[in-house]
């Protein structure tokens, strides 16, 4: 009875990783845009990344996408019936995924916003001063100091964001939390599989914790550390 | 070139939308057994699938199932990624605020459970005296309190519950529901020295409102066709065939009977 679920949950776990690295690599987009907006933009970017960023870390995960994923679909129907295009479907993969990378956009703007600042202005500067374009600065100078200061805070987030794609399911995706509750019922033995999805949770995130510890090593090379680094 | 790229999203969406707009979709669960239940290799079963294929096959209607978490279940239903919910949904005043209910296609009674040869029947001169385990707040609680008023009344806070007081010998007989003292105590190796007393019984249409298929209140076409197909399958004995593969009791509503 056990192993033959296992396929099933295993797919889950596909489910889970593929909805929350492609929600990470959003998150990382929407947050370097909303970090730069933030430090870099004039006014009006400014207000309208703190306006983002205020929001949507006030509200609970689950309320956003309710109401991207239902709203979103009856604000698609009325507009199709409207014009009389039919029913035209929200994939819950794609509104998943972005929901969950616009909300945690959210955290990471903030993220990388801080590891923006602990660059010193003067490195900048030079660049500058050294004739390098606005692009080669950000590239070649700012990127790679900020990424040592970003990946702590990236590392929270990700784990974090592991566990929030079990908000999915909700939506109609299936993802290892809910596909461990349906082998629970059809078994009746709740602990196993919620045993053995813990572990499986323990060893990603352990596995994820090596593996941003070694990109924090990597950023940090060249960088004396005083022991608590 | 970005609005071309937009442009075909939009179509392609589109084109799928439409590709499915003919079939009807049904929303079903997959996380309550015997009713729904998720195979390893992700197939459903249960009773519910059962009916809901049986009425799918009266309509002559090409179904896909949708499963979908119980806590999504009527705002997909509203949303549309769906178009009527057959997920052992009790019908109750609050749910017909947001949608429209079927005729009811099961209703579980209640039954009397107690240690085999103790009881011949559930009368009150039989009970008289005797500790009954029932849930608490619960239409059976009101039903014993009404009718047993020489018996002791043990009340639990979980149906299952009802189960474990009264192999622990807290209390002589217990009432509850038919599928939740089958599922979780009758059929299991704890309540193989315990059986069904008497008959099994409905409290009536109040207590006991039945499970009814969901469709949305714009669909009242739907609901009839859903009625039609519902009581085609009752007269033709798909019905019977179909509960008797998962009840050892009658499941069939008190309204189809009449």
């Amino acid at each position: 009875m056990f192993q033959s679920y296992l396929p099933m949950i295993l797919e889950g776990l596909r489910v889970t990783l593929s909805v929350a690295s492609v929600s990470l690599a959003i998150a990382c987009v929407i947050g370097l845009i909303g970090a730069s907006a933030k430090v870099y933009g004039g006014m009006a970017a400014r207000l309208s990344a703190t306006v983002y960023t205020t929001t949507v870390r006030a509200l609970p995960d689950l309320l956003v996408m309710l109401v991207v994923f239902y709203g979103g679909q009856i604000l698609l129907n009325s507009i199709s019936d409207k014009y009389g295009w039919g029913y035209l479907d929200v994939d819950p993969y794609i509104a998943g995924v972005s929901t969950i990378g616009f909300v945690f956009g959210a955290y990471l703007t903030e993220t990388f916003r801080g590891a923006i600042l602990s660059v010193p202005a003067g490195q900048i500067e030079a660049g500058f001063a050294y004739g390098l374009s606005r692009f080669q600065v950000a590239f070649y100078i700012l990127l790679p100091q900020m990424i040592r200061h970003a990946v702590p805070g990236l590392t929270n987030t990700w784990l974090v964001m592991l566990k929030a794609t079990a908000l999915v399911s909700i939506i109609g995706l299936d993802d290892m939390v809910h596909r461990a509750g349906l082998a629970s019922a059809a078994t009746r033995e709740p602990f196993t599989f919620y045993a053995l999805i813990g572990l499986i949770y323990l060893a990603v995130t352990t596995f994820s914790v090596l593996l941003f510890g070694a990109l924090e090593k990597v950023s940090s090379r060249g960088v004396r550390s005083g022991g608590a680094a | 070139m970005r609005m071309k790229f937009l442009a075909s999203i939009v179509a392609t969406t589109m084109l799928a939308g439409t590709a499915f707009a003919e079939d009807l979709r049904i929303g079903v669960e997959g996380n309550y057994p015997p009713f729904s239940v998720v195979a390893p290799d992700g197939t459903l079963s249960g009773f519910d699938i059962d009916i809901a294929n049986a009425i799918c096959a009266k309509m002559k209607k090409n179904c896909v199932m949708v499963q979908q978490e119980w806590d999504g279940m009527i705002p997909a239903l509203n949303a549309k990624k769906f178009d009527i919910i057959v997920a052992s949904m009790t019908i109750n005043e609050k749910r017909k605020k947001v949608v429209d209910f079927s005729n009811p296609y099961y209703d579980v009674p209640s039954r009397w459970v107690a240690r085999k040869g103790d009881y011949k029947s559930w009368s009150q001169e039989e009970l008289k005296g005797k500790t009954i385990i029932v849930l608490r707040n619960s239409p059976r609680a009101e039903y014993v309190a009404k009718n047993y008023p020489d018996s002791t009344v043990l009340a639990v806070d979980k149906e299952p519950a009802v189960y474990l007081e009264l192999a622990a010998g807290r209390g002589d007989i217990a009432f509850g529901s038919s599928v939740v003292s089958a599922e979780s105590f009758l059929k299991k190796p704890e309540g193989k020295d315990f059986e069904q007393v008497g008959d099994t019984l409905f409290l009536g249409e109040d207590a006991d409102g039945g499970v009814g298929i969901a469709v949305r209140k714009s669909d009242g076409a739907l609901r009839e066709e859903v009625n039609t197909a519902l009581s085609s399958i009752m007269t033709d004995g798909t019905y019977k065939q179909l509960s008797g593969k998962y009840f050892d009791f009658d499941v069939t509503p008190q309204s189809a009977k009449k």
